[in-house]
């Protein structure tokens, strides 16, 4: 028995095609605008880089705190707010507050505390983090953690309309960020360590009607994949991916609580109409119960906005043993790959390489490991496109009820949702990254509705003979290369900010905003009130440049930061780590801004 | 349903004294026989169930791999203050505000609640010296 949604929507996004949409171009001339921050990571290519220059490498070092605000939440604080004009909007984690200020007053306009059922938050993996709202046409949307979407009138915080994309009963809430691409604002779903089955779904902006969805495993249709010109890159070229690509990698109908959830980041290119992301882990974390490559869980997708038809889609990691979701940002950028300028797309993955990819068509360019502690797969075959499994660190070939020790990198991934930048200055990525290592030990777990279905005890630890557990890197996709990298005492958890002053920003889970300059050497650092997993964020409003960021220790970086703690089933000492977290920060949210001195 | 957990409970308990005296258990039996250790790690048939019910639940992601607490509180510490009363219905019932799910619905936690206790309870007690425990061989 198949589940019969995608036939329903597909007509609708058929009709959609018809009528030709340019909603978004509110969106671009408010990108285009280097005042404002009016995504999330700045514009639609998820590049997070600002043509700003006040401040730049030369004067950073006085940088002073120009405004704080508390959010009155504790727990992680992910995304960053949106600047438009003369307004700030901000998010909160769980209950999703929503805060309209006014940057010439620094008063509160209109705030927002949607009422939801508390059922949710335990079932929010990581922590119950938000990664912050989208703005369009005067309209902004939240992405409740209950998974209803809700559009405001920007000025009033009059509710608009609001949809309900899921069904949190069985696990599936959401953590993302919304994102608008022409007149559709488009949303995924969290929910892997449940059983949920992925998809992305987009909304009309105006009316909050559902105008396509598209499954991240299952029939072709429910995904929105036609066998004949739905590409995929196998034996060294892009080809179409034949009937039932997902159906035939798994088991049964395990595919119905499979997982491949959908909660990074989005990009878009106008020019070809697609938009991209990835999607996350199969469920369970247990191998030995999902034998097959579990398609298309751990995967790039490019889709076409209009219609959610996808164009091309590339597997990173076939059969997952370690938990390496694939749903981290698809950055675009028009770059030299080996020599050829290439429209492409660079995406750092859990599973610790970095790939380049051509986005026109999901060819394969280059794969790459960005930190060089990872181990569980040699490297990635260019002609098939899959990561050579070392077998030592297969839990899949251990088997269940076996620790396979000493994988690198973590479950946490070799870099999690933390976005990194892209400055067309330099043509280098900045790249937010975690130096952790696992113990990984699989075991049997039953399916049950709205129950945790993760079957898989971790413990995390820096790489031997390492005592750093992360690292902020300088990176070429062209050639795969680190350029650069700075060692830092814990994960790299905050969306790196890079600009046109030739400084480039991030938060540490201690709490502090570092700027370093393009060579990677620190400028300046400030100790804002609680470890930082949020993103670099930069406006200005009269003549003045601001950067600023959300602090607020949590997420899963938070949580993970004790994980290892104590280990007493080996003799790696792990124990130093994440445990002197607690010397440096506590929970509590709040946005620091800063500026230059007068 | 009921019934048949303070059964498990009885056979737990019984089967745990009869355990421990085949065993010819080297430490002292732990606790108030709610459980049988023997080295630390070696437990039995019951309590290795509520080993089972605790991975099964995932309660290591908010509780820690070691109990120790991650964002959720060290249950080596709560374990010393709950009652069994106030243990079955935080389990059962969840504390929603405060992330804890209800296992309500969990066959394999419900099923095993008092082997979890047992289990859980060992490790506060400082019995079961390490999380991950093995089945004590007759």
């Amino acid at each position: 028995m198949r589940v019969t949604l995608g036939y329903l929507v597909l007509p609708l996004a058929l009709t959609a095609a018809a009528g030709v949409a340019q909603a978004n171009s509110d969106v671009e001339k408010n990108i285009a605008n280097p005042k404002n921050w009016a995504m999330q990571a700045g514009d639609m290519y998820n590049q997070r880089y600002s043509k700003l220059s006040q401040v730049n490498a030369a004067n950073v070092n006085k940088l002073q705190v120009a405004w704080t605000f508390s959010t009155g939440v504790l727990r992680g604080h992910e995304g960053s707010p949106l600047v438009i004009g003369d307004m700030m909007y901000l998010h909160s984690p769980f209950p999703n507050k929503v805060f309209a200020i006014d940057l010439n007053t620094n008063m509160i306009k209109w705030k927002y505390t949607p009422k939801q059922d508390p059922a949710v938050i335990p079932q929010m993996c990581c922590d119950t983090v938000n990664r912050g709202l989208a703005y369009a046409e005067g309209k902004l949307f939240l992405q409740q953690a209950d998974s209803t979407l809700v559009a405001f009138d920007a000025k009033s915080g009059k509710i608009l309309w609001s949809v309900t994309n899921g069904d949190p009963s069985v696990g599936a809430v959401n953590t993302n960020a919304p994102h608008v691409f022409k007149d559709k604002v488009i949303t995924g779903i969290s929910g892997g360590e449940w059983g949920v089955r992925g998809y992305v779904a987009a909304y009309n902006i105006n009316t909050g009607d559902l105008v396509w969805k598209g499954f991240s495993t299952g029939p072709d249709d429910e995904m929105l994949i036609d066998p004949s010109t739905t590409t995929t890159w196998m034996d060294g070229k892009v080809q179409p991916v034949g009937a039932d690509s997902s159906l035939n990698t798994w088991k049964d109908d395990l595919w119905k609580i499979g997982g491949g959830t959908t909660w990074g980041w989005y990009s878009y290119d106008k020019a070809l109409n697609l938009m991209y992301y990835g999607t996350g882990n199969p469920s369970t974390w247990n191998p030995a119960q999902r034998p097959g490559d579990n398609k298309w869980s751990m995967s790039i997708w490019a889709r076409d906005v209009d219609t959610g038809k996808v164009k091309w889609v590339y597997q990173m990691t076939p059969f997952d043993e370690w938990d390496f979701d694939g749903i981290n940002e698809m950055i675009l950028a028009d770059i030299p790959v080996k020599g050829k300028m290439t429209k492409a797309l660079v995406h750092f993955d859990r599973n610790g390489f970095g790939y380049t990819l051509d986005r026109t068509n999901g060819a394969l360019l280059v794969a790459q490991k960005y930190d060089p502690s990872v181990n569980w797969a040699t490297h990635v075959d260019m002609k098939t496109g899959r990561p050579q499994v070392v077998s030592k660190y297969s839990t899949a070939q251990n088997g269940p009820d076996v620790n396979t020790k000493g994988v690198c990198p973590a479950a946490l991934g070799t870099k999690d949702q933390q976005p990194a930048a892209f400055s067309p200055k330099t043509k280098l990525f900045y790249v937010p990254t975690n130096h952790v290592c696992m113990d990984y030990e699989p075991f049997a777990v039953e399916y049950t509705a709205g129950q945790p279905y993760v079957g898989a005890t971790l413990s995390m630890y820096p790489p031997p003979g390492d005592k750093h557990m992360g690292n902020f890197i300088a990176w070429d996709a062209g050639t795969g290369k680190i350029v650069w990298s700075k060692q830092e005492k814990f994960s790299v958890w905050s969306g790196a900010l890079a600009t046109a002053g030739d400084v480039i920003f991030y938060g540490t889970l201690e709490g502090y905003l570092k700027a370093v300059d393009n060579k990677g050497k620190e400028l300046w650092k400030f100790k804002t009130p609680s470890g930082i997993i949020g993103n670099v964020f930069t406006y200005e409003h009269k003549g003045k440049q601001y950067v600023g960021v959300f602090s607020g220790i949590g997420g899963w970086a938070g949580i993970g930061m004790a994980a290892g703690l104590e280990k007493d089933t080996d003799g790696l000492g792990a124990v130093g780590g994440y445990k002197e977290l607690n010397q440096y920060t506590e929970l509590g949210g709040s946005l620091t801004v800063f500026a230059l001195g007068n | 349903m009921r019934t048949a957990i303070s059964r498990s409970r009885i056979l737990a308990v019984v089967f745990a004294a009869f355990t421990a005296l085949q065993a010819g258990a080297d430490e002292p039996a732990g606790g108030t026989g709610l459980y049988t250790v023997v080295e630390g790690y070696k437990v039995d048939p019951a309590t290795m169930k509520g080993f089972r019910a605790w991975r099964a639940g995932a309660c290591d992601r908010c509780h820690g791999a070691n109990q120790e607490g991650l964002v959720g509180p060290s249950l080596i510490a709560s374990l010393k203050v709950l009652t069994k009363e106030e243990f079955v219905k935080t389990v059962t019932e969840g504390r929603l505000e405060k992330g804890m799910v209800s296992f309500k619905t969990s066959k394999i936690v419900m099923d095993n609640v008092d082997n979890l206790y047992a289990y859980l309870k060992g490790r506060s007690d400082g019995a079961i010296t390490r999380a991950k425990v093995e089945e004590l061989k007759p």
